[in-house]
């Protein structure tokens, strides 16, 4: 607190008669300046310290990324030799974008959409694939389109398009003493510890996904098909689980 | 003010230029100023001695007139009846008829008067007095007071006894007052608006207001001097003492009047002994310097600092801006650069990654000459399904062909 200290400079006139008001406020403002000093240091001193430390987690996150791509690769091919089937793991992560628009929506998928905070057209949030969440989107299909989002898509939106709410405003993440400040004491220090708790869905996921301001992404370049059709139905549509191919989608609404 | 109250020097009536004694100031005369309920009090008082005006009741009514109603290719206001004159059927009654009423016309029992609270008036005028000891405030009113000695200008008593105006003229000179005298005799021009046709035709300004105690001819004295008018010190009138809802008034004192003050209005601690259950106004603020308050070291030292403002700039997109992608992911330039390195020809990385590529590529051939030998390689097991299907089709064509020689037949 005492880095961001507004010290007031107070011009005094050489040789000129100084006010006792003015005297006064000269040696609070000195003393305010020291203090500042010695905060400023101490933060620089964190700082390094804390990107140190940021740089270290980065790199086993980015060893992580690899094993773990790397394992499923490795468990296809041993199905494959054996004759098995590899029952693909079901995906953790999904990323919803509202493709409706807010005239005439009917009260239920409209409060749904709310709880989402799905609350504007091309708004996007990052959710937990669980019960709930699949029992919620069942209510709200034809108005949203999603899927699950790979780590590059992941990286992409927060880096281009992450803002966090910070009390109740809306914040861009152009630093990471933001996020620090902000989940801190979940263990989330910067951009990159965020990307790896949305992206494995960890046990903060709730806490950080709710850091994020819901994404507002563009119009897709390119166009949709049919806003008005499912996805998978045969004469081409929009809205519901388009799974990998959402990554396609928000490379042209990024 | 809690500051000790200051002493006010009595001048001589004979020869002003001496002072015949001291007295410290009354009360009433530090009271606080309160403009706006001077302004408030005297508007409602002056309201007291206005005489009603209003039209006639009947004006505009003293006819038998009714309206002809439609048919007549006339409009539908009232006419007067009759005949003979120029008057039958022309328009009545209303405010748009020539001879017609005046709209909502103006009546007597319109609340000419106002009353207002008694305590509210001894504020005021306890306000009008402290404002009359102050020379910027008087100045202000427009008073020519820079001959004046002191404010408040306090006269010995023999001025009571005064009985001729040239007397009196000549110690007002003497108090310094000449100029402001000079000042209402120059101003005096016919009024302007119907005043001037209704016994109103001159104004001129106000001068000084003199408060005697004893009357012994200072009335008779002083009454045909223009500008100057006098005041029992019992009877202090706010229209006199803030002309105009102005206070400031340029007032001169005899010694008793002043000293009667202080009979009058006491203290704040005794309140008023003339004055029934009235103690004179308290100011709102003891100290009303506020920025010694604020800068003070009791206020000062239970304050937080003063904080810059948080500001957040543009955003920028990490993913064009290297520098920005640095800042948030510490790192990331120096794992950039050994990355591009590994296609860089003739770099260790890039040896590196090929031995690895060529490596993958033997164990790969390895397995492929052990495992995938004889029918088991991939265009084997690939043509085995090709070469079944192109037999059947063979031996079935061959028996269509052999069908057709036999129908030729």
């Amino acid at each position: 607190m005492a880095e961001r200290y507004a010290i007031s400079k107070v011009n005094v006139p050489e040789g000129a008669a100084v006010p006792e008001l003015v005297k006064m406020k000269m040696e609070k403002e000195e003393k305010l300046a020291e203090e500042k000093k010695q905060a400023l240091a101490a933060k620089q001193k964190a700082r390094e310290e804390e990107r140190a430390k940021l740089k270290e987690r980065t790199v086993a996150y980015e060893k992580e990324y690899a094993d773990t791509a790397a394992e499923l690769v490795k468990l296809r091919r041993e199905a494959k030799l054996n004759g098995n089937f590899f029952v693909e793991p079901e995906a953790k992560l999904i990323f919803v974008v509202r493709i409706a628009g807010i005239m005439k929506m009917s009260p239920k998928p409209r409060k749904v959409l709310q709880l989402l905070r799905l609350k504007q057209l091309h708004n996007g949030v990052f959710l937990k694939v669980n019960k709930p969440i699949l029992n919620m989107l069942k209510l709200v299909q034809p108005y949203v389109t999603y899927g699950y989002p790979s780590l590059k898509t992941v990286r992409e939106l927060i880096y281009k398009r992450g803002f966090g709410k910070v009390s109740k405003q809306r914040i861009p993440l152009s630093s990471n003493d933001i996020i620090s400040d902000a989940l801190g004491k979940h263990g989330i220090h910067g951009m990159e510890d965020i990307i790896h708790e949305i992206y494995t869905v960890g046990p903060n996921f709730k806490q950080v996904s709710n850091f994020l301001w819901p994404f507002k992404l563009s119009s897709p370049k390119g166009g949709f098909v049919n806003k008005r059709h499912g996805y998978c139905e045969a004469r081409g549509g929009d809205w519901g689980n388009r799974e990998e191919l959402i990554n396609e989608l928000l490379g042209r609404m990024n | 003010m809690a500051t000790a109250r200051p002493v006010v020097s009595i001048y001589n009536f004979e020869n002003p230029s001496e002072k015949t004694g001291t007295m410290p100031m009354p009360v009433v005369l530090q009271s606080p100023l309160r403009p706006d309920l001077v302004r408030e009090v005297h508007r409602d008082m002056a309201k007291n001695k206005r005489q009603a005006y209003a039209v006639k009741p009947k004006a505009g009514y003293d006819t038998a007139a009714a309206s002809w109603c439609t048919g007549r290719a006339v409009a539908r206001i009232p006419r007067a009846p009759g005949g003979g004159t120029h008057r039958a059927g022309q328009a009545a009654f209303g405010n748009q008829a020539r001879g017609g009423g005046m709209f909502n016309p103006t009546t007597v029992w319109r609340r000419w008067h106002r009353r207002v609270n008694v305590t509210k008036k001894r504020h005021a005028v306890a306000c009008a007095l402290a404002a009359s000891a102050l020379p910027p405030l008087v100045m202000a009113r427009g008073h020519k007071i820079n001959q004046v000695a002191e404010l408040p200008l306090v006269v010995s008593d023999g001025i009571q006894s005064l009985t001729k105006t040239k007397q009196a003229k000549e110690t007002l000179k003497k108090l310094g007052c000449g100029e402001e005298l000079q000042k209402v005799i120059d101003s005096k021009s016919i009024r302007a608006g119907q005043g001037k046709a209704r016994n109103r035709r001159y104004v001129k300004r106000l001068g000084p207001l003199v408060i005697y105690n004893e009357d012994n001819g200072i009335t008779r004295a002083m009454r045909n001097i223009p500008g100057v008018e006098c005041a029992h010190v019992d009877r202090l009138n706010l229209l006199r003492l803030a002309p105009g809802g102005s206070f400031g008034r340029f007032v001169i004192f005899t010694e008793g009047a002043f000293k009667k003050l202080s009979d009058i209005y006491g203290t704040l601690k005794s309140g008023a002994p003339k004055k029934k259950g009235y103690t004179l106004p308290r100011a709102a603020m003891v100290n009303a310097d506020l920025s010694r308050i604020i800068n003070s070291t009791e206020v000062q030292s239970v304050l937080r600092p003063k904080m810059e403002r948080y500001t957040h700039g543009i955003k920028r997109n990490a993913l064009k801006s290297k520098e920005l992608m640095e800042e948030l992911n510490p790192g990331s330039t120096e794992r950039k650069a050994v990355q591009q390195k590994a296609s860089q020809k003739g770099t260790p990385e890039f040896d590196a990654v090929q031995k690895k590529k060529k490596a993958r590529i033997e164990e790969s051939k390895k397995y492929n000459k052990e495992h995938k030998k004889g029918d088991e390689t991939f265009y084997k097991t690939l043509m085995k399904a090709f070469e079944a299907k192109a037999a059947a089709d063979a031996a079935k064509k061959a028996a269509e062909k052999a069908d057709d020689e036999e129908d030729e037949e």
